[in-house]
C-alpha cells in the first residue's frame, strides 16, 4: 500500500512537472486499464493546454497549481532532493521481501525505482525521475510541492516513459512524446 | 402590340419572392426537435432564425441582464480560460479523452474547429459539439462581468451546420438542436 502511495504521490508530481514544462507541440499521454472492472481511460493532452488550465484547477490536494502532500511526517524536504540530486549514480535501496522486490538507483543523474509485488496483482512498478526534475522540485512550509517552480526546468524534458505499472489488476502507463 | 414575356407586376412579385429566399436561406437556423413516446407522445420541432432570437434578446430589461453577475470567481479564470481554447484551436486533431467500462463509452476529440463530445451509455446516447473559435471570440469580447445573452448567439452563428447537440434516451426521447 505504501508503494502504491509512493507511486502515485511519484506519478502526480511528474505528471505535474511534464504538464508544466514549456514544450510546444509535446503532449503527455496516460493510459489506465483496470482489468477487473473493464475501464480503459486514455487520457491524450499537449502541454499548453495543461499548462494553461493547471492554476485553475481547484481539487483535493490540488489547489492554485501546488499539489498537497497531504502528511504531516516532518521531513526536510530541501535537504532530502539536494541529497538525491547531489548522489552519485548507483544503487540506493535494495529491499527484497516476501510481498514485493524494491530497487532505487541512480542512473546517467535519472532516479529508478522499480517495485516487484510478489502477491496476488504481481504488480511491476517502473517510475523514472530525470534529474531535472528533481532539481525542480521545492516543497513550502505547508508541505505543498509548488509545480510553477517545476516549469522552470522541465521544457527538455526527454520523451519517454516516466510510469509504468503493470498487475494482474491494472495496468497504468504514463508518458510523453 | 403586347410583346411576350413576363408582365411587370409578376416580375415584381417573382423578385421578392426569390429575395426573400434568399435572405432566409442566407440566415442561420436553428432547429430544436423533440420527440418523446408514450401516452402523452409529443414531437415538437421548432425552426427560427438566430436574428430573431438576437432582437427578442435586445429587448430583454436591462435590470433584469443587470441583476445577473457573475461569479468572481470565473472572472479571475479568465485568461486561463481564454488561454485553454487558444491552445485547443490551434492544436492539431486528436482525441483528447476516452474512457471505456463495460456500459458506458465516452469519447472527446477535437476535429477541425470543433471540440467533439461523445456519449454511448447503456441508457442514452448523446452527441455535442462545441465551435472552439466562436466559443473563443465571444469569450473575448464578453465582460465578464455581467450576463450577455448575445454570448450565446455569438457561439451559434460560429457553429457549423448539421448536429450540435442530440441526445438519444433508451425510452425513445430523442431531444435534436441543429444549425443550418
Amino acid at each position: 500500500m505504501r508503494n502504491r502511495t509512493l507511486v502515485v504521490v511519484a506519478a502526480l508530481m511528474l505528471v505535474a512537472g511534464v504538464a508544466s514544462a514549456q514544450t510546444s507541440g509535446r503532449w503527455i499521454n496516460i493510459n489506465v486499464d483496470e482489468v477487473s472492472t473493464g475501464t480503459k481511460v486514455e487520457v491524450h493532452l499537449p502541454f499548453d493546454l495543461v499548462l494553461n488550465v493547471l492554476d485553475g484547477v481547484d481539487v483535493d490536494h490540488f489547489h492554485s497549481g501546488h499539489v498537497d502532500l497531504g502528511t504531516d511526517v516532518d521531513v526536510d524536504w530541501p535537504k532530502v532532493l539536494g541529497a538525491v540530486k547531489d548522489a552519485p549514480d548507483g544503487e540506493y535501496v535494495k529491499v527484497q521481501g516476501p510481498e514485493e522486490d524494491v530497487q532505487v538507483m541512480k542512473k546517467a543523474g535519472t532516479l529508478f525505482i522499480h517495485v516487484t509485488g510478489k502477491g496476488e496483482d504481481k504488480e511491476i512498478v517502473d517510475v523514472q525521475v530525470p534529474a531535472s526534475v528533481i532539481s525542480s522540485f521545492t516543497v513550502d512550509a505547508d508541505n505543498r510541492i509548488d509545480v510553477k517552480a517545476l516549469m522552470q526546468s522541465l521544457a527538455d524534458l526527454p520523451s519517454g516513459d516516466l510510469v509504468r505499472v503493470t498487475s494482474s489488476d491494472a495496468n497504468v502507463r504514463v508518458w510523453i512524446e | 402590340m403586347r410583346e411576350r414575356g413576363i408582365s411587370t407586376f409578376p416580375a415584381i412579385i417573382l423578385a421578392a419572392v426569390a429575395g426573400l429566399v434568399t435572405a432566409v436561406a442566407m440566415m442561420d437556423w436553428m432547429v430544436v426537435d423533440v420527440r418523446t413516446t408514450g401516452e402523452d407522445a409529443v414531437h415538437l420541432a421548432i425552426p427560427f432564425p438566430l436574428v430573431v432570437g438576437e432582437v427578442a434578446a435586445a429587448f430583454l430589461p436591462e435590470e433584469a441582464v443587470r441583476d445577473m453577475r457573475v461569479p468572481v470567481e470565473a472572472r479571475q479564470h479568465r485568461e486561463q480560460v481564454l488561454a485553454a481554447l487558444r491552445t485547443l484551436a490551434e492544436m492539431p486533431d486528436a482525441t483528447l479523452v476516452r474512457v471505456e467500462t463495460p456500459d458506458e463509452l465516452v469519447v472527446i476529440t477535437k476535429e477541425d474547429d470543433q471540440l467533439r463530445v461523445a456519449v454511448d451509455a447503456d441508457d442514452a446516447t448523446v452527441r455535442c459539439t462545441v465551435p472552439i473559435a466562436g466559443v473563443l471570440d465571444a469569450l473575448e469580447s464578453w465582460d465578464w462581468e455581467t450576463f450577455d445573452p448575445g454570448l450565446v448567439f455569438d457561439v451559434l452563428h460560429a457553429a457549423p451546420n448539421g448536429d450540435l447537440v442530440r441526445v438519444e434516451a433508451d425510452d425513445g426521447t430523442k431531444v435534436a438542436i441543429t444549425m443550418w
